[in-house]
């Protein structure tokens, strides 16, 4: 049973992209429910393993739709090669913000974050010939998974798009559970929970930080691109700083230290938010009054309420993987 | 070269009422050890209360009396009542409550003002401009500039020159010790976080004539004045007024080269200050 330990947390995220399409009516919610989650995993790995808090990850989001929107619009580029490529320069601007951003600790890296996330959107705004400044860019197409002229997958359909989305999905988590769960993610939390000792004993921890960034800015660059051929379009608001802060409030309610939090914070989100925003347009009210009860009661977000009823129940609630925290604070 | 000059008043002008948008978050932060990511709402509920003494007939003097004194009122509240019980928790909370705090506040703003933004118009008596020689100046502009180094000034006295600024000073040493002497800092406490948003209140005020108000000026302040303490260097009062001097300066002279970066060239000087002085210009090592 050793193995089901580690895959426990994939399956329940497979389980979720199976239960979506029968919750949710419609094929671009349900899309853009895991792509957000691909986004707050991302975020997780940050804050929840290397404790950085990024106010920065709409910058890796929007830099992955140009790059995603432009490869399929100017290089013809095919299915992959074009989400590969949002996930490589993704990676590319974690490094640069990272390698900037590292050299701090505390609160100056987390003001940081987001100036850097400012300076970005004047970027994509001042370069309009590559962005399409406050237009975005229009007619992003959306190719089939093909390989040698075969097509695999369609993806024109919502349905057909989100079960590709669905095995990214899957796939990503997969990966991420296994670095969590490698050396480098236990050391990550030993930087995490006490940065001075983890230097101490000979880790090098800029590199260890800058790693995560890394691995961050490609999930989050991959669900960019995903977004941007989801919608269509790579518009301006996907680098906004409202981004950022979307993907850290899921990641926050969600819950930190354990990647399945995320997945329960972003359908939480996009769903909850979906919902509401028909109702009552300044919904984002609630929301910030919920982030004030999180900051307040809930610190281990929703992934704790969720163990707290199993627990009621009966039922042995799976441990968080990265509960080393509790006695520091 | 006239036109540079020009654009270094003006540059000036607008970098006062950075400083003044700075330095509230940086007395906060050197006292109560975290940053405020509702600084920013702040400032736009400065902006707010201008613009809605102006709707209700008021003229302008009272709303740049008022709207600082109410934005530091509410914040004293939300201080003593909520975010007092924050402090104990491990600090991404703190930051956390801010932001939540700061979408509160700007969700506020918009259903109560709508999402469109507004112009003000400055009181008749500001109106116009002074020539001097070859320099043309709007009256305002040096209005604002008078009003904000007259609070740089008090600020400065305040910090410098009175007891509380001395348990200021002395908190942000060690706000144990302080509390040892029989001090009672929690009063301390909420009594700074009210004079920093009730700046950034007067911020607002003062640049709604000058840029208008809208709903989301509040991020773009916050990420303008994380600039400038990031440059200065957090919890330094004069970091703060170099800081915000020299953002003002960047952006202004920038407009006229080169008027689409003119933002953008204010982070990219963030970034060059972070690679030669990480703890910025007058910044303590940390």
């Amino acid at each position: 049973m050793k193995h089901f330990v580690h895959f426990r947390f994939t399956l329940l995220a497979a389980l979720v992209c199976l239960l979506l399409p029968l919750l949710v009516g419609s094929g671009s919610l349900a899309t853009e429910v895991l792509i957000f989650a691909l986004a707050a995993l991302g975020c997780n790995l940050l804050l929840g393993y290397t404790g950085l808090m990024s106010f920065g990850q709409g910058i890796f989001f929007g830099i992955g739709s140009y790059t995603t929107g432009l490869a399929l619009l100017r290089l013809q580029a095919p299915l992959l090669p074009s989400l590969l490529l949002a996930m490589l320069i993704g990676a590319v601007v974690a490094l640069l913000v990272g390698w900037f951003a590292i050299r701090q600790r505390g609160t100056y890296f987390v003001m940081l974050t987001l100036a850097f996330a400012q300076m970005f959107y004047f970027v994509a705004y001042t370069m309009k010939d590559l962005t399409g400044g406050d237009n975005g860019l229009l007619d992003v197409p959306r190719p089939n998974l093909s390989l040698f002229g075969h097509t695999l997958l369609a993806t024109t359909s919502p349905w057909q798009y989100y079960s590709f989305v669905a095995i990214v999905f899957v796939l990503v988590f997969w990966l991420l559970q296994r670095v969590v769960d490698s050396v480098l993610g236990r050391t990550l939390l030993a930087v995490r929970d006490n940065e001075t000792r983890a230097a101490a004993i000979g880790y090098d921890i800029t590199l260890l930080k800058l790693t995560a960034f890394v691995i961050s800015g490609a999930v989050t660059g991959l669900a960019g691109g995903l977004h941007a051929m989801m919608t269509g379009v790579a518009p301006l608001s996907n680098i906004e700083y409202h981004t950022s802060e979307a993907i850290l409030i899921m990641t926050v309610i969600g819950g930190t230290g354990n990647l399945f939090a995320s997945v329960l914070g972003a359908s939480f989100y996009v769903l909850i938010g979906n919902w509401l925003s028909t109702l009552w347009p300044r919904w984002l009210m609630l929301l910030g009054f919920l982030l004030i009860g999180v900051s307040l009661y809930l610190h281990k977000g929703l992934f704790g309420v969720a163990q707290a009823v199993l627990r009621k129940f009966g039922l042995r609630p799976p441990a968080d993987t990265a509960s080393v925290k509790e006695q520091h604070s | 070269m006239n036109i540079y000059l020009l654009q270094v008043a003006n540059g000036i002008g607008i970098g006062m009422l950075y400083f003044l948008l700075a330095v509230g978050l940086s007395i906060v932060f050197g006292l109560l050890r975290f940053v405020n990511f509702a600084h920013g709402a702040f400032f736009l509920l400065g902006a707010y209360f201008c613009f809605q003494c102006g709707e209700m007939g008021l003229n302008f003097w009272w709303s740049l009396l008022l709207a600082p004194l109410l934005v530091g009122l509410f914040a004293w509240l939300v201080e003593r009542f909520v975010l007092r019980h924050v402090y104990a928790l491990p600090h991404h909370f703190h930051i956390l409550f801010t932001v939540g705090l700061a979408l509160v506040l700007q969700e506020a703003v918009i259903s109560f003002w709508g999402p469109l933004g507004n112009n003000i118009s400055p009181p008749d008596l500001l109106q116009g401009v002074v020539m001097a020689g070859g320099f043309v100046y709007p009256i305002y502009r040096l209005f604002v500039i008078a009003v904000t180094a007259v609070m740089a000034l008090l600020l400065w006295w305040v910090l410098e020159g009175t007891r509380l600024g001395a348990i200021v000073r002395a908190g942000s040493e060690s706000t144990e010790m302080v509390s040892l002497l029989g001090l009672n800092i929690n009063r301390i406490f909420s009594l700074v976080f009210a004079l920093g948003a009730a700046t950034a209140g007067l911020a607002g005020a003062l640049a709604a004539p000058i840029r208008g108000v809208d709903p989301f000026m509040g991020v773009e302040a916050l990420g303008i004045a994380f600039v400038v303490v990031v440059i200065g260097g957090l919890g330094s009062f004069s970091g703060a007024l170099i800081g915000g001097i020299l953002v003002g300066i960047v952006q202004s002279v920038m407009s006229t080269v080169w008027s689409e970066g003119a933002h953008l060239m204010i982070y990219i000087a963030m970034a060059a200050v972070m690679l030669l002085r990480p703890n910025g210009l007058l910044g303590r090592a940390s």
